[in-house]
């Protein structure tokens, strides 16, 4: 599951082994900016997942270092984060991945009746 | 907005980053620190969370240092091939006397009769590979005046 494909070519899935914390910031990050305290609000929300604060730095710098997102220009103490086009790429194919084992691991499940 | 100061615990932990983590995070980091313990969230357990991204951020390798840890690795690896070589070409002469007299002791007593018992097999260089001995140098000085 290392490769995903769009357009017939084949795409790596950079984050793959990111973490399930950068795969959960990049999905909060996709319907707009958001500063550290409303991902962590959000990602509560959305997945039932609370992040501390210390996974959520870490997380945010190695993305930013890949250049899946970047951080916004702002007079507050606060950074909001922006997710880039292509953090949107990989966040696509790593979705499109999940996907694919999901439907394998549902038909098996059916196929073997249990 | 300003929100509630961040407890002791907190802001100590968070001296424990890099610095220029926390001239990048630091004040956002208190401040969202302050934000969740609001919330109800423990200090503790906010403090033990930075206190492990520290940990991670210490070991992360910058994109700019890896060349140079490279590098530095390089440079030891060298010293320390430099070092092993001059041992092994000091040591050389002296382990090659040993062995011989151990081979003329092993012989003397064979021919005398006696039993030895075989010791362990050990590396011992016969001939000092020219890589490893010492560089002979001669004073131009004395050179010169012998010519």
């Amino acid at each position: 599951m290392a490769i995903g494909k769009r357009d017939g070519q084949a795409e790596p899935d950079v984050l793959r082994r990111a973490g399930e914390a950068s795969v959960l910031i990049l999905v909060s990050l996709a319907d707009g900016p958001k500063h550290g305290y409303a991902l962590i609000q959000d990602i509560k929300e959305l997945a039932g997942v609370e992040l501390g604060p210390g996974t959520l730095y870490g997380a945010l710098d190695r993305l930013e270092r890949l250049g899946l997102i970047e951080s916004l220009p702002t007079d507050d103490r606060r950074h909001p984060y922006r997710i880039t086009a292509p953090g949107a790429a990989a966040l696509r194919v790593h979705l499109d991945s999940l996907e694919r084992v999901s439907a394998a691991g549902r038909l098996r499940l059916q196929l073997g009746g249990i | 907005m300003d929100g509630p100061p961040a407890p002791r615990l907190v802001h100590t932990v968070l001296r424990c980053y890099p610095a220029r983590w926390r001239r990048r995070h630091g004040d956002e980091a208190a401040e969202l620190a302050a934000l969740l313990i609001r919330d109800g969230a423990p200090a503790t357990a906010i403090a033990g969370s930075y206190l492990a991204g520290a940990g991670r951020a210490w070991l992360t390798p910058r994109p700019g240092h890896r060349v140079s840890a490279v590098v530095c690795a390089l440079l030891v690896a060298a010293g320390a091939l430099g070092v092993s070589t001059g041992l092994l070409a000091s040591a050389g002469p002296a382990r090659a006397a040993s062995t011989n007299r151990a081979s003329t002791n092993r012989a003397s007593s064979s021919r005398a009769g006696t039993h030895c018992r075989p010791s362990a097999p050990a590396f011992v260089p016969a001939v000092t590979p020219a890589w490893a001995r010492p560089p002979l140098i001669i004073p131009a000085a004395v050179h010169d005046r012998s010519c």
